[in-house]
C-alpha cells in the first residue's frame, strides 16, 4: 500500500549515490513491513537511531581520549610532530568520511521516511474526530455531532484520526504513550492519527504548543473502551443530543 | 583592565598615549533607545505624554549624533565604504525578500484578489512616481560622473535635482497614503491593505532615509566638503532604492 | 584612567572588551532566571511564583537574552572585535565608529530586554514570539520586537564591518590560505547574519505590526497565516544556530592548535568544506524546527534530507579538531581543558540533533525536554565552555596578565558536572515520559519529579561553577601576576604584539613573512 509513495525517495536517493541504492531500498521495504502501528515504529526506529548515533559518538570520543593521553606535553617547549597531508591523502580524507557520514544520513533518512508514511497514510477503516482546540480545553466532536471535552473516548483496535483546528492560539495536541503529536492553529486544518488496543485503558493528552498563561494545565485524556462499550456509551451521547434538539 | 600599561606601551605611539573616540554612536543608540519607549508608551501603555517626552528626548539625540557624526567623519573615510554598502545592500534586499514572499504566499492562497473592501486603486499616480524616481537615479549619477571630473558645482547641482525628485516622491506617496485613507482603505481594512501600506511604508521609508544620506552628504556639500567615496556609496544606496521599487509596483500596484 | 576613551571608544579592543561586559552581565541576569525556572520545577505545583505568568517572563528573558544577548553577542561581537583585527594585522576595523554604535545598539538591545523585569506587561510570548499568542496576548510584544531589532540591527552593522575589514585590511603576507580557521568562522557566521537576520528583522516587525497598527499578516480571520510567521522565525533561527556554532569552534580550533603545538589537520577541508558547506547548507533546513506545526509533509521530508546531510560538513570540522590532537604535544591548562570538554560535549549535543532530524521522530521528540537537552549541550554547555575557554585563553593578551591557573581549573570541573547533571537528565527525561517544555507545573506527568530536582541541584551546581570562573576573571584582571607577550607560545599573529596591545595594535604597520603560518608548530 505505502509502496507507490516510497519510489521517489528511492529515486532521489539513486541519484545521489547510486551504489548505495539497492541497499536503501532492502532496508526500507524490510522497515516498512514491520510496521503497521506508527508506535511500535517510533521504538524500534528510536532505538536503532540511538545505537548508530551512540556507536558514532563513542568512536569519536574514544579517538580523542586516546590522542588526549597518547600526545600529552612531555618536555617543555616540545612542539607537534604531525607532517602535512599530502593533497591525494587531504582529498581522501574529505570523500572518505564525507561518503561514510553521507551513507549514514541516508539510511537514516530512508528509515525515517518509511515511518513518516506510516505516520502520515491514515487506514481507511477509521475513526474520525474534529478537534477544536482552544484557551484551555481540548474540544472533540464526532461525526453524528456528540460533543465531549478533554476527554476523548474510542473504541480500542480502531485506528483513530483527529482533524484539528483551533479558536485561538496555537496548540499541540501531544499523546506521549502513542508517539504522536501536531499543532492545530487558526485558519488550517491539521490531522494526526493512533491506534488505541487496550481496552480499559486512559492516556494522557498534553499540550506541547505554548499558548498562553495556563499552557502547563492543557491536559485531557484518550479513554479506550470495548467496541461495545464505545457504542452503548456514544447511543447513549447521541439520545441525549436527539432529546436536546427536540426541548429546544 | 589596566590602563597604565596599555599607556606606557603607546607612548612611543602616534596617539601620544590617547585613545581615539567618538560621541555620536553613543547619543544615536540611547536616541534610539527612546523612541522604542515611545513607541511602547504609545501603543502599549497610552500614555500621549510619557510618548511625547521620549521623543523629546530621542529625537534630538539622534539628530545630533548624525550631524557630530558627519561633522567628525566627512572625508575621512578610508574609502571601503562603497564595498560595505553593497554588504548592507544585500541585507536590505533580505528583509524585502521577506516582506514579498509573505505577501506572494498571501496572494496566492486568497480566494480572490484585490479581497473584498478594496477601492479603486490609481493605476497613474505609481507610473509617474516610477518614472520621477527613474529620473532621480539618472540625475545623481551625472552628478557623480561631474564630481569624479572634479566639476564641484555641477555636483551640487544634479545632488539638489536629485533631493527634489526624492521628496517629490514622497510628496506623491503622502498624497496616496492620505486619499486612500481618507476613502477609509487602510492597513486594517483587508489583507490587501496590510501588505500594501507595509511594503510602500516600508520602501518609502528607505527612500527617506536615503534622502537623508544625500542631505548629509549636501550641507557640508555647501562649504566646498564633499567626499566622493561617500557620493558614491550614498548613490549605490539610492540605485537599490530605485530598483527595490520596481518590484514594489509591479507586484503591489499591478498584481 | 580616562573614562571618556573608554565609554566612547571607537578602538576594536575597548570595544570588544565593551561587548565581553555586556554579554557576560546579560549571561548572568538570564542565569539567574534559569535558576529560578530550576527552583520553580523543583516541585509539583506553585514553589517560587503561583503565577505562571511569572514563570513564562522568565523563560521568555532565559532564552532571549541567553541567545540574543548573551552568546551571539560573546562571539561575533566580543571575540570578532578582539580578535579579528589583531589576527589579520590591521590597526583597527574598518568602520571604528561604526564600531562603537554596534556596540551601544547591543547595550540598548540588552537594556530593553533587562526592563521586562520593570514594565507592567512585560512580554510573555517566548523566544520564538509566535502568533497568534504575540499577538492578543496583554504583555508587551513591542519590547519583544525591539529587542530583537536593535540587537540585530547592531549585528548586522558589525557584519558589515568585518567582512569589509577582512577583505580589504589584512597585512601583507596574510593571505586567504593562512588566515586563522577562526576568522574563517567569523566570516561565514557573518554572511549568514547579513543574508538571515533581515528575515528574523520582518517577522517580529510584523507582530508588532499585526498587534499595534492593525494590519492583519497572521490573522487567518482577514487572510493572513499564522504559520508565514513560522517560516520566516526560523528561516533565521536555524541559520542562528550555525552563526553561534560557526565561532565557537573556532575558538576552540584556535585553543586546541595552540595548546597541542600542531598545525590544523586538514586545514582547507575545515574552511571549504566544514564552514563552507555549513553556510550553504544552512538555509534550507528551517523547517525540522516545523515537523508538528502542519507544514505540507512534502516539505517536512524534503528538509529532513538536508538537515541530516549537514553532519557531513560538520562531520569534516570535527575531524579536523580531532587530527589537530594527533602527534601533538599537549598541555592542558585552563583554556585547553574547555576546548577538550567542548569536543566531547558538542559530540553529545550534536548526535542527539539526529533524532530530531528524522521527521517521523520528531513526532514525538518535538517541544518536549528532549529538545531542550539537545540545544543546552550543543549551544548553551559546548557555546559556553568554548566562550569561558576563549576569553581564558585570550585574557593575558586583554589584560597582560595572567588568572589563577588553579580556580580555572576549579571552575572548568565543578560546571562540567553541573552541565551533565542538567543537561544529560533533562534528554533523559524527554524521552522516557515525554515532559513538554515551557511547562510552569507538571501535574500530569508526577513520574518527572525526581529528575527535576535532580537537574535543580545541578544548576546550582553550575552557578558555583560559573561564579568561579567570572571571579577567577575579574581578580586576575586586578591584580594578576604580569603574563608577558605570548604565554602560550602561539604562533597566531595576535601575539605578535604586546599585551596588552596598544591603540593601533603595532607602533608601524606589521607585515607576516613568507614562511609565516598561524599553526606553523614544530618542524614542517
Ligand atoms: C549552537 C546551536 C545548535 C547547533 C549547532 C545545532 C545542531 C543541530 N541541530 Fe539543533 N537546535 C538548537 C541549537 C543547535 N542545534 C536550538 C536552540 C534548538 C531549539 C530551538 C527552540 O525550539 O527553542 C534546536 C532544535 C533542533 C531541532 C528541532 C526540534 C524540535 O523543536 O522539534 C532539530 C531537528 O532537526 C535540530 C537538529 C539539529 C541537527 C541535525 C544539528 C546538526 O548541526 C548537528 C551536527 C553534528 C553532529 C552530527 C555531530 C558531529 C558529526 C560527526 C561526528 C559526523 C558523523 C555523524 C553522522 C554521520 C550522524 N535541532
Ligand atoms: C546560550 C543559551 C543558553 C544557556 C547558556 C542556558 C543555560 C541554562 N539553561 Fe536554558 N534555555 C535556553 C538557552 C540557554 N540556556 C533557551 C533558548 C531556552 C528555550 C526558551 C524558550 O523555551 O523559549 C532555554 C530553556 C531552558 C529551560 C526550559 C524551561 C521550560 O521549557 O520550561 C531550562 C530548564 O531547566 C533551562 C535551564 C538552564 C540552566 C539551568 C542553565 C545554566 O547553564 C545556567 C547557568 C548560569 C548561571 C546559573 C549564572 C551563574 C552566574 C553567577 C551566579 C555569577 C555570580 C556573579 C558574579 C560572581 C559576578 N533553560
Ligand atoms: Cu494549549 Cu499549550
Ligand atoms: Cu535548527
Amino acid at each position: 500500500m505505502h509502496k507507490q509513495r516510497r519510489l521517489p525517495g528511492c529515486r532521489t536517493g539513486a541519484v545521489w549515490l547510486g551504489g548505495l541504492a539497492s541497499w536503501l531500498m532492502a532496508s526500507m521495504v524490510q522497515a516498512g513491513e514491520k510496521l503497521h502501528d506508527p508506535a511500535r515504529g517510533w521504538d524500534h526506529l528510536w532505538n536503532e537511531v540511538l545505537v548508530d548515533i551512540t556507536v558514532i559518538g563513542i568512536v569519536f570520543a574514544i579517538i580523542a581520549a586516546y590522542f588526549v593521553i597518547r600526545y600529552r606535553r612531555t618536555s617543555p617547549g616540545q612542539q607537534g610532530s604531525a607532517t602535512g597531508l599530502s593533497a591525494a591523502a587531504a582529498v581522501a580524507w574529505v570523500v572518505i568520511p564525507g561518503f561514510v557520514f553521507l551513507a549514514d544520513d541516508l539510511y537514516i533518512a530512508a528509515q525515517g521516511w518509511s515511518l513518516w508514511n506510516t505516520y502520515r497514510d491514515v487506514p481507511a477503516d477509521r475513526l474520525e474526530v474534529t478537534l477544536e482546540s482552544g484557551m484551555y480545553s481540548w474540544d472533540y466532536t464526532y461525526a453524528n455531532g456528540v460533543r465531549t471535552q478533554n476527554e476523548l473516548i474510542v473504541p480500542a483496535g480502531k485506528p483513530v484520526m483527529l482533524k484539528m483546528h483551533s479558536r485561538d492560539t496555537i496548540h499541540s495536541h501531544y499523546l506521549p504513550d502513542f508517539r504522536v503529536k501536531e499543532d492545530s492553529m487558526p485558519g488550517r486544518v491539521t490531522y494526526l492519527w493512533f491506534l488505541p488496543k487496550e481496552a480499559g485503558k486512559e492516556h494522557l493528552v498534553t499540550c506541547t504548543e505554548y499558548c498562553g498563561v495556563m499552557h502547563s494545565y492543557m491536559a485531557g485524556k484518550v479513554i479506550v473502551k470495548t467496541e461495545a462499550e464505545f457504542k452503548t456509551w456514544l447511543d447513549q451521547e447521541t439520545a441525549k443530543l436527539g432529546n436536546k434538539a427536540k426541548m429546544t | 583592565m589596566s590602563h597604565n600599561s596599555a599607556l606606557s606601551h603607546a607612548e612611543h605611539h602616534e596617539h601620544g598615549g590617547h585613545w581615539d573616540y567618538s560621541v555620536p554612536p553613543f547619543l544615536i543608540s540611547f536616541g534610539i533607545l527612546f523612541l522604542v519607549l515611545a513607541f511602547a508608551f504609545h501603543f502599549v501603555y497610552h500614555s500621549g505624554l510619557a510618548a511625547a517626552i521620549s521623543l523629546g528626548v530621542g529625537v534630538p539625540l539622534i539628530i545630533a549624533g548624525i550631524v557630530g557624526w558627519v561633522r567628525e567623519a566627512m572625508g575621512h573615510g578610508e574609502g571601503l565604504s562603497y564595498g560595505a554598502m553593497g554588504w548592507f545592500i544585500l541585507a536590505e534586499a533580505m528583509i524585502f525578500v521577506s516582506f514579498f514572499v509573505s505577501y506572494w504566499f498571501m496572494h496566492l492562497r486568497a480566494a480572490a484578489w484585490p479581497p473584498a473592501g478594496t477601492p479603486d486603486m490609481p493605476r497613474l499616480l505609481p507610473m509617474v512616481m516610477t518614472a520621477v524616481l527613474v529620473i532621480s537615479s539618472i540625475t545623481i549619477h551625472h552628478g557623480e560622473a561631474l564630481l569624479h571630473k572634479g566639476n564641484k558645482a555641477g555636483f551640487m547641482n544634479w545632488l539638489m535635482v536629485t533631493i527634489l525628485l526624492g521628496a517629490t516622491f514622497l510628496g506623491m506617496s503622502g498624497y496616496e497614503w492620505s486619499h486612500l485613507i481618507h476613502e477609509g482603505f487602510t492597513p486594517a481594512t483587508n489583507i490587501y491593505g496590510t501588505v500594501f501600506f507595509s511594503i510602500t511604508g516600508f520602501h518609502g521609508s528607505h527612500v527617506f532615509v536615503g534622502l537623508c544620506i544625500f542631505l548629509a552628504a549636501l550641507l557640508p556639500g555647501f562649504k566646498g566638503n564633499i567626499s566622493e567615496g561617500y557620493v558614491r556609496t550614498a548613490g549605490l544606496y539610492w540605485h537599490f532604492v530605485d530598483i527595490i521599487w520596481f518590484f514594489v509596483v509591479s507586484q503591489v500596484y499591478y498584481w | 584612567m580616562n573614562i571618556k576613551e573608554w565609554i566612547f571608544t571607537t578602538d576594536h579592543k575597548r570595544v570588544g572588551i565593551l561587548y565581553l561586559i555586556g554579554s557576560i552581565a546579560a549571561f548572568v541576569v538570564a542565569g539567574i532566571m534559569a535558576g529560578l525556572m530550576r527552583a520553580e520545577l523543583s516541585a509539583i505545583g506553585p514553589t517560587v511564583t503561583a503565577n505562571p505568568t511569572t514563570y513564562n517572563v522568565w523563560l521568555y528573558a532565559h532564552g532571549a537574552i541567553m541567545i540574543l544577548g548573551f552568546q551571539i553577542p560573546a562571539l561575533t561581537g566580543f571575540f570578532a572585535n578582539y580578535c579579528i583585527p589583531l589576527m589579520i594585522g590591521a590597526k583597527d576595523v574598518a568602520f571604528p565608529r561604526v564600531n562603537a554604535l554596534s556596540v551601544w545598539l547591543f547595550y540598548v538591545g540588552v537594556i530593553l530586554a533587562l526592563l521586562t523585569f520593570v514594565i507592567p506587561d512585560p512580554p510573555d510570548v517566548l523566544w520564538t514570539g509566535y502568533p497568534p499568542y504575540s499577538t492578543i496576548t496583554t504583555g508587551n510584544t513591542a519590547f519583544y520586537t525591539f529587542t530583537v531589532l536593535t540587537l540585530g540591527f547592531a549585528s548586522i552593522i558589525g557584519g558589515v564591518n568585518f567582512l569589509t575589514t577582512v577583505v580589504y585590511m589584512r597585512a601583507p603576507g596574510i593571505t586567504w590560505n593562512k588566515l586563522n580557521i577562526f576568522v574563517w568562522c567569523i566570516l561565514g557566521a557573518f554572511v549568514m547574519q547579513l543574508i538571515f537576520v533581515p528575515v528574523l528583522g520582518s517577522a517580529v516587525t510584523l507582530i508588532s505590526f499585526d498587534k499595534y497598527l492593525g494590519t492583519h499578516f497572521f490573522d487567518p480571520a482577514n487572510g493572513g497565516d499564522v504559520l508565514t510567521y513560522q517560516n520566516l522565525f526560523w528561516f533565521y533561527s536555524h541559520p542562528a544556530v550555525y552563526v553561534i556554532f560557526l565561532p565557537y569552534i573556532g575558538v576552540v580550533f584556535e585553543i586546541v592548535a595552540t595548546f597541542a603545538k600542531n598545525h590544523v589537520f586538514n586545514y582547507k577541508a575545515a574552511v571549504y568544506g566544514g564552514v563552507g558547506g555549513i553556510v550553504l547548507i544552512s538555509g534550507e533546513v528551517w523547517i525540522h524546527h516545523l515537523y508538528v506545526s502542519g507544514m505540507p509533509d512534502w516539505l517536512r521530508i524534503g528538509q529532513m534530507v538536508s538537515t541530516l546531510m549537514i553532519s557531513v560538513p560538520v562531520g569534516l570540522l570535527v575531524i579536523s579538531l580531532v587530527g589537530t590532537l594527533y602527534k601533538g604535544a599537549i598541555s592542558f591548562e585552563t583554556p585547553m581543558l574547555y576546548a577538550l570538554g567542548v569536543v566531547f560535549l558538542f559530540l553529545i549535543g550534536g548526535l542527539t540533533g539526529i533524532p530530531l532530524a528524522v521527521t517521523a521522530l520528531t513526532l514525538n521528540l518535538s517541544e518536549t525536554y528532549y529538545v531542550v537537552g539537545h540545544f543546552h549541550y550543543v549551544m548553551a554547555v559546548a557555546g559556553t565552555f568554548a566562550i569561558f575557554g576563549g576569553v581564558y585563553y585570550w585574557f593575558p593578551k586583554m589584560t597582560g596578565k595572567m588568572y589563577s591557573e588553579f580556580w580555572g581549573k576549579t571552575g572548568f570541573w565543578v560546571t562540567f558536572v553541573g552541565v551533565n547533571a542538567v543537561f544529560w537528565v533533562m534528554m533523559d527525561i524527554g524521552v522516557k515520559i515525554g515532559l513538554p517544555r515551557r511547562y510552569y507545573d507538571y501535574a500530569q506527568f508526577p513520574e518527572a519529579l525526581q529528575s527535576q530536582q535532580i537537574m535543580s541541584m545541578g544548576a546550582a551546581v553550575i552557578a558555583v561553577g560559573a561564579a568561579i570562573t567570572i571571579l577567577n576573571w575579574i581578580i586576575g584582571a586586578i591584580q594578576g601576576p604580569k603574563a608577558g607577550n605570548n604565554p602560550w607560545g602561539s604562533q597566531s599573529f595576535e601575539w605578535t604584539t604586546v599585551s596588552p596591545p596598544p591603540h593601533g595594535n603595532w607602533p608601524s604597520p606589521p607585515s607576516a613573512a613568507e614562511s609565516w603560518n598561524p599553526y606553523a608548530y614544530g618542524k614542517r
